[in-house]
């Protein structure tokens, strides 16, 4: 196996009060999405600020491709997108960019001709000699984005990077990353939005209160994970199905959305069995599905909580 | 390298670029000279002839004396000469002198207004004048010291001569003895004449050093705000993971540095013409060719451009790392300024010292300060221009700016590591010591 692009072991870090990362070991290796995943507070970003040496661990040693020099130093090799998002509101659009570029190391005359065909790309190129806080917010997150990568770093470090984004933007952001990806490049990406998570990760790593709880390929978590899960859809009237869902000799975990649930058969019980029961009872059925365990399911069932039951992560570093 | 350039580039180009930049390089000029020039033309007195009605009550023929003397002096030189005052004979006696006094005073009124008949002044000549020299002005413009003082002169002059004359001295001797000192004073630097009057070289260092203090507390500072906006902006994340400590900070300094040297370049630049068309300009402003001569741009030798310029970069380079260590420490620029203010003094006992330098430049003051770092940027230049700076002082006191601005840099950039990814409360003493030595 080829040097992982990340390799972080044994990290803790304590902050005054609580710890943050404890015990942390995960390898992100070169090429394909890396997804980082888990509820407000996890230590996803502070995991992420020590993967950028802003953090300096506790104990533990963190190396970038196989480096363990400050990230600073390899810094022409890492695009960073963080999640307090924030550039010099006075500035010009195209010159900000061309900064972002000279400071990774790009010759002046190639950071402008980059920075146009990203905005050309991200469909603001009329806004490039406006001022940065002439922007939306969305916009902001765009140019962002593009400053992380016009260096055309091998490894890309995105925190949150779909946070705040209207659904169309956050279309063409993903369809960068993909395409980052399937150049060979290695992209490192936060969240707490497991659905995106499961449909773009070759791999993720579910982080809880600073550990590990799961890590590897989606398809692996998700065997991991094990037991044999069903998907229902409900048409209409669904309180008859409560009681059926509730025998605990049927259903080992319920995740419950109204309209439509996800669940674990218990031991020993069949798929066939919980729709007979629901026949007999009258439930109108609009989907019923044996699938593979969803990554939301298998994070809440780990983590114990529903990652969306918390509020949305404050966009501040984009709003201020 | 390249990416201190960038830096360098992005804070010398949008400070340039903003309003607020082509405001102050404006205004600022036009505040100074009005700062320089009203005072000025307001303790004059002002140079247009001056109307004085003499009283004379002597009884001994002062009168005639004095108007003549008084009619003798002119305002400027040369061709340009116009009589400076405009004086009028009323011969009086003891016993009429309070009415003939107060008739002129009430009827001609000292109000500009009265024209050809108001009288600027009423110089009353008694018995006792010529013996004790004692004489009384009644005017609107006895506050002015400067015109008084002169009219004091002209009047003693014309005194000394009457007193010799009684006694029996030659009117012509009388002429001759009366002739005034004149003199030029001119500055020695290392042997040679250095072809500067005295006030020159002094108005000179008072200039340079006025300059720095500007450029330290207006640019300087702005170091400071700088770092915070940036804190507060959050761009320091991605700053953080490109550039080393070491070259935000003297990007920043640099870039600011640089953009108050184009301020100060335009303001100098513009001083020189405008100073080459002084005579034309001052005319324009309806002053008399003297009182412009008084704002004339001494030439500066270039040893001490050389000197100042040295200072200058190393002084700013000093203050402004430690103004940018500051902006680390906080998140706000009120909580800055209580460490700020540490700065701001040294800056200002710096500045003060030169008023100290003037009268002895190379006294133990002058010699201990040049030592300093936060202080040699005012004091030497001022001591160069004013005395001759042993070498071998020069020397120390530039080697011991370099070692000073090395430690500063080192330890802001100390400082600024650790500082600015620092947010919430700001750092207390021993937190700060824990953050240099890690």
């Amino acid at each position: 196996m080829s040097t992982p692009s990340v390799s972080v072991e044994s990290v803790t870090k304590r902050f005054a009060g609580h710890t943050a990362v404890s015990d942390l070991s995960l390898q992100v290796p070169s090429g394909g999405i890396y997804g980082l995943l888990g509820p407000n507070g996890a230590g996803k970003s502070t995991t992420i600020r020590l993967i950028m040496s802003i953090l300096q661990p506790d104990e533990g040693r963190i190396a970038l491709f196989g480096d363990s020099r400050n990230s600073r130093d390899l810094s022409a090799r890492i695009g960073y997108l963080p999640e307090e998002r924030g550039l010099y509101k006075k500035m010009r659009v195209l010159d900000h960019l061309v900064f972002l570029g000279e400071v990774k190391g790009i010759a002046r005359a190639e950071a402008k001709r980059r920075a146009q065909a990203w905005l050309e790309r991200l469909e603001i190129a009329g806004w490039a000699q406006k001022k940065v806080e002439d922007l939306s917010k969305g916009m902001q997150q765009k140019v962002q984005f593009a400053g992380a990568l016009l260096h055309e770093p091998e490894l890309v470090i995105l925190d949150e990077p779909f946070s705040g984004l209207d659904p169309i933007n956050a279309q063409v952001m993903k369809d960068i990353v993909v395409e980052i990806a399937a150049g060979g490049r290695t992209v490192l990406f936060s969240t707490h939005a497991m659905e995106q998570a499961e449909r773009m990760c070759d791999r993720v790593a579910i982080i809880a209160r600073g550990k590990l709880v799961a890590n590897g390929t989606v398809a692996q978590v998700k065997a991991d994970f094990g037991g044999r899960h069903v998907a229902l859809g409900f048409a209409g009237d669904r309180h008859q199905a409560d009681a059926i869902l509730a025998d605990p000799r049927l259903v080992a975990r319920l995740d419950d959305y109204g309209a439509s649930a996800e669940l674990k058969m218990a031991e020993g019980a069949e798929p066939g069995q919980l729709l007979a029961a629901l026949v007999a009872a009258g439930v109108g059925l609009r989907r019923f599905e044996v699938v593979e365990p969803s990554l939301h399911a298998i994070f809440v069932a780990k983590v114990g909580a529903d990652p969306d039951a918390e509020p949305l992560p404050a966009v501040a570093g984009a709003a201020a | 390298m390249n990416k201190t350039l960038a830096v360098i580039r992005r804070e010398y180009v949008e400070r340039v670029r903003t309003k607020a930049f082509l405001i102050s390089t404006l205004l600022l000029p036009v505040f100074m000279l009005a700062m320089a020039v009203l005072p000025a033309l307001l303790m004059s007195g002002g140079d247009h002839t001056t109307r004085v009605a003499v009283v004379d009550a002597s009884g001994s023929g002062l009168g005639q004396p004095v108007v003549a003397a008084l009619k003798a002096a002119t305002i400027g030189h040369g061709r340009a000469a116009r009589p400076r005052y405009d004086a009028t004979l009323f011969p009086a006696t003891a016993a009429n002198l309070a009415q003939v006094r107060d008739g002129l005073i009430a009827k001609a009124g000292f109000a500009k207004g009265s024209g050809q008949h108001g009288w600027d002044g009423v110089l009353v000549l008694d018995a006792d004048t010529l013996a004790s020299g004692k004489l009384h002005y009644y005017g609107d413009n006895v506050s002015s010291p400067e015109g008084m003082n002169r009219l004091q002169r002209d009047i003693s002059k014309a005194l000394a001569g009457v007193r010799l004359a009684h006694a029996g001295v030659d009117q012509l001797l009388v002429a001759k003895a009366m002739v005034p000192a004149d003199m030029d004073t001119a500055k020695v630097t290392d042997g040679k004449l250095t072809g500067q009057s005295g006030e020159a070289s002094f108005a000179l260092a008072y200039a340079m050093g006025f300059i720095l203090y500007i450029a330290i507390i207006t640019y300087g500072s702005r170091t400071l705000t700088s770092v915070i906006e940036e804190k507060n902006s959050r761009i320091m994340e991605v700053l953080t993971s490109s550039l080393t400590p070491f070259q935000m900070l003297m990007g920043k300094v640099l870039g600011v540095g640089l953009a108050g040297l184009t301020q100060m370049a335009i303001w100098v630049g513009t001083a020189f013409v405008l100073g080459g068309q002084g005579p034309h300009l001052a005319g324009a402003f309806g002053m008399g060719a003297e009182a412009a001569g008084k704002f004339a741009i001494p030439s500066v030798p270039p040893m001490l451009l050389v000197v100042f310029l040295l200072y200058f970069t190393l002084g700013f380079l000093i203050y402004g790392s430690l103004y940018a260590a500051i902006g680390a420490m906080c998140n706000t620029i009120q909580e800055a300024q209580q460490y700020a203010v540490f700065v701001t003094m040294s800056i200002l006992v710096g500045f003060m010292s030169m008023f100290g330098l003037i009268n002895d430049p190379s006294g133990a003051l002058g010699t201990t300060m040049s030592f300093i770092p936060l202080f040699a940027p005012f004091t030497m230049p001022v001591r160069w221009s004013m005395t001759a700076v042993p070498p071998l002082q020069l020397a120390l006191s530039l080697g011991l700016m370099v070692l000073g601005l090395l430690a500063c840099v080192w330890l802001a950039g100390r400082i600024y590591r650790t500082g600015i990814l620092m947010y919430g409360k700001k750092p207390t003493w021993g937190e700060l010591w824990r953050w240099i030595r890690a």
